[in-house]
This record gives C-alpha cells, sequence and structure tokens, in this order.
C-alpha cells in the first residue's frame, strides 16, 4: 500500500495547499452535509489524522462522464484534497498499469480488505452478462466480488443507481444498477448524470470523518444532497408562483429568467441540491443556464421523466400561488402514473417514503415547507 | 507462438482488449475488440427526436 505520510494535512502542505485553504474546504464540506459549523473542526482533526483507505473506482456500461465530473472537482484543489485522502489502488481510465499488471491492483486490493468501492456504470445481466466484460471476466462477476468484500460501495450516476440510459426501454442488455445486481451489501447511491462531484466529496468526507455512511433515503440517496426538490429551492420559483413562464425558446420570457416548467422542466419531480450546491465549482446548473431539469436524480428518469420537452402533467396549483406541499403531492401522483405505465411500481413505492419523511421532519434545509 | 493478450487497455474512455500473434518476437496478426456493449441504437428508435441529443452525448 501506499501510504506515505499519514495525515492529509502534510501531504497537502507539500503540494502548497494551506492550513486556511484546507480549513475552507472543510466549511465547504460541512456546508454540503448541511452540518452546524461546530463539526468543521471535527472534520479537519479526522482528515488531518486519517489513514487513507484504499478505493478501487470500477467502470462497467459508463460514458466516464462520472469520473470526468469527479475529476474536475475543485472546491479548493479538491482534487488533490480527495485522491490524496483516499488511495485510488484500481481507476481504468487513469491509472499507469495495464493488462494483467492492472488485474493484480484489483486483485491485491480485494485480497486485503478494508476498501471502499466506487462504481460508475450499468451492469449487464442479459444471456450471462457477456455485454461488458473486463480482463475476461463479466461485469456481474466482477461486481459481486469486489463490492461483497467491499467496506462499502458508493455508486455515482445513474447507470450504476439503477442502470441509467442503458435501461431505458427496451433495455436491450439487461442492464441493472448495483442493488439489483449485487443484493445485499452496504451501499450508498449518489445518483445524477452525472452527480455532483461536492455530494461525491462530502460523501466520503463524512465517512472518514464519522466512520459512516450519511443518512439515506428509501432509495439509499443520502438526504444532505437529495432531500430537497428542485423546485423548492430553484432561483426561478418566484416566476412559477407569479404564473410568468417561458413560453417558446428565445422568447422574451426565456432571457428574462422566468420559469421552464412549460417548456418541460421535471424539477417539481426531482430530488437533488443542484441549485444550492451548483456544478463546476458553483458556476452554475441546467436551470440557471436556461435549459429545464431532466430528473436524473430520479429512478428511470430516462422513461419516466421523457419526452424531456413535455411538460410534466395536472401539476396542482400551476399558475397561481400556492403552497409547495400542494404542488409537491400532485407531481408525485404524475410520476407515479408514468412510474405505473413502465411497471416500475416498486420504484413509486419506495419514492412516497422519502418524500413523507422530507416535509414532515423538515430535512429541508431551507425550512420552507408545512 | 504466444498469443499476448491486453484487457483491459487502461487511460481511454471505454472498454478495450487487445491480442497479439507473435511469432519468432514479431506481431503477425492482431485483434481488437470493444468489450463493452448498450445498445443505444436500439433504445433510440420511437423516441422524441428533440431528446436525442441528451442520450447520444453521454454514449
Amino acid at each position: 500500500m501506499n501510504d506515505f505520510s499519514p495525515g492529509l494535512e502534510n501531504v497537502l502542505a507539500r503540494q502548497g495547499v494551506t492550513r486556511r485553504d484546507f480549513l475552507k474546504f472543510c466549511s465547504a464540506m460541512a456546508a454540503t452535509l448541511v452540518l452546524p459549523t461546530r463539526y468543521v473542526e471535527r472534520i479537519a482533526d479526522a482528515l488531518a489524522t486519517v489513514k487513507r483507505p484504499p478505493l478501487v473506482w470500477l467502470e462497467f456500461q459508463d460514458c466516464a462522464g462520472c469520473s470526468e465530473a469527479f475529476l474536475r472537482a475543485s472546491r479548493p484543489s479538491v482534487g488533490d484534497i480527495v485522491l490524496d485522502i483516499l488511495s485510488v489502488n484500481y481507476h481504468e481510465t487513469i491509472m499507469a498499469p495495464a493488462g494483467k499488471a492492472a488485474v493484480k491492483s484489483l486483485d491485491d486490493t480485494v485480497k486485503e480488505g478494508g476498501y471502499l468501492v466506487v462504481v460508475e456504470g450499468s451492469i449487464p445481466t442479459k444471456d450471462n452478462g457477456i455485454y461488458c466484460t473486463i480482463g475476461g471476466r463479466t461485469a456481474l462477476d466482477i461486481a459481486k466480488q469486489v463490492c461483497g468484500k467491499a467496506a462499502a460501495t458508493l455508486t455515482v450516476g445513474a447507470c450504476a443507481f439503477y442502470g441509467g440510459w442503458p435501461n431505458a426501454t427496451p433495455n436491450p442488455t439487461g442492464a441493472v444498477g448495483v442493488k439489483d445486481a449485487v443484493p445485499g451489501i452496504t451501499l450508498l447511491n449518489l445518483p445524477g448524470c452525472p452527480p455532483n462531484p461536492v455530494n461525491i466529496t462530502a460523501t466520503v468526507v463524512h465517512y472518514l470523518t464519522f466512520g459512516s455512511l450519511p443518512a439515506t433515503d428509501q432509495l439509499g440517496r443520502p438526504l444532505f444532497a437529495y432531500g430537497t426538490r428542485i423546485h423548492d429551492n430553484c432561483e426561478r420559483r418566484a416566476h412559477y408562483d407569479a404564473g410568468e413562464y417561458v413560453e417558446e425558446w428565445g422568447d422574451d420570457h426565456a432571457r428574462a429568467g422566468w420559469c421552464l416548467y412549460k417548456m418541460g422542466c421535471k424539477g417539481p419531480a426531482t430530488f437533488h441540491n443542484c441549485p444550492t450546491v451548483r456544478y463546476n465549482d458553483g458556476t452554475s446548473w441546467p436551470v440557471g443556464a436556461g435549459h429545464g431539469c431532466v430528473g436524473c436524480s430520479e429512478v428511470a428518469f430516462w422513461d419516466t421523466m421523457s419526452p424531456f420537452y413535455r411538460r410534466l402533467p395536472n401539476v396542482a396549483g400551476f399558475g397561481v400561488e400556492a403552497q409547495a406541499d400542494q404542488i409537491g403531492l400532485g407531481i408525485v401522483g404524475g410520476v407515479a402514473a408514468a412510474f405505473a405505465a413502465h411497471g416500475v411500481v416498486s420504484a413509486i413505492r419506495a419514492r412516497q417514503q422519502p418524500l413523507a419523511r422530507h416535509e414532515s421532519d423538515g430535512v429541508s434545509a431551507e425550512g420552507k415547507e408545512g | 507462438m504466444p498469443k499476448v493478450a491486453i484487457d483491459p487497455i487502461t487511460r481511454i474512455e471505454g472498454h478495450l482488449r487487445l491480442e497479439v500473434q507473435v511469432d519468432g518476437g514479431k506481431v503477425t496478426d492482431a485483434w481488437s475488440s470493444s468489450t463493452m456493449f448498450r445498445g443505444m441504437e436500439l433504445v433510440l428508435k420511437g423516441r422524441d427526436p428533440r431528446d436525442a441529443w441528451l442520450f447520444t452525448q453521454r454514449i
């Protein structure tokens, strides 16, 4: 194991990251995790002394977009910070060894145990899993072995969550997510297409600080990132409530930044912290850039949320001042119908649970509801 | 006549396997395989054409 000086701070100091930058990073992580500020010091202490845990990053039926998103994480040098906290022993897109040497890196890590696994991409199950093989083994076989022996498994992206677009009708390869391919493991899902690197980093920081994975909803998604509805924190929400909508791409309303609901925005049916965390170091996010949300953190969104430019049906309170709860309930009904039409009723049952908890426990960071 | 297989090829995006036939220290034949298939064309069939870019950019 390539374990040089223990303690992240020493590693960072050698790379010119100051104590101040390090604490700024810890504050950003505490904020993302919706923790009180007193936890900043605790996070800093934990990260400064933690022994680097080994991590393997498995890519199956993927586009490498999640890896790309993660490698672009930048809150003060998150690339430095997380990649230095973790000993990344296997990641096909960025590792130096190839062929047998690469397989050996994976085998050695699995043999030693105590590692984290990140899975990117779906796992094909049709025809004995032949639609994705690495080193002569099927993705299914590798996932069962590597995730089965891991301390914890994190899925990144929609594909590893439930199958992603390879799973979309007609699902030619029988693609599924990790929870279906390898049931019963310690699993946390970070869906999104791609997921926000800040949330990936914050999950790792939580694990290193508290020795456990953050609290999740029924779909295994951490509540700090997937506990609030996009619609409720959207910067264009006031326009929705005032009945001010973009009617056509490029019209004056689009230029004025009005609500994209009529253009097909799925924000009212989607749980994610995009409006507050944003992408590319907090620069922007899809709705901020003028395009509706496509619902990428939800199960089967490629089927249930499409056509993406058709507006959600029968949203209660549409066009008038209305309570967020009423709108939300109308949306859940609409999505339930869509899910039932696609024969994934079980997914909606799970969906309703976190929603109820979300509204009764005040999980919302903004506390707007009720 | 050893046949050498390199799988996975790393530092690329996607999955690739290379096999080479070596005879007398020289490569006499070679095969490459993409070892992952998802069927994007099949998934795109029958969908709203305005949605196509969302799928294809995730190839």
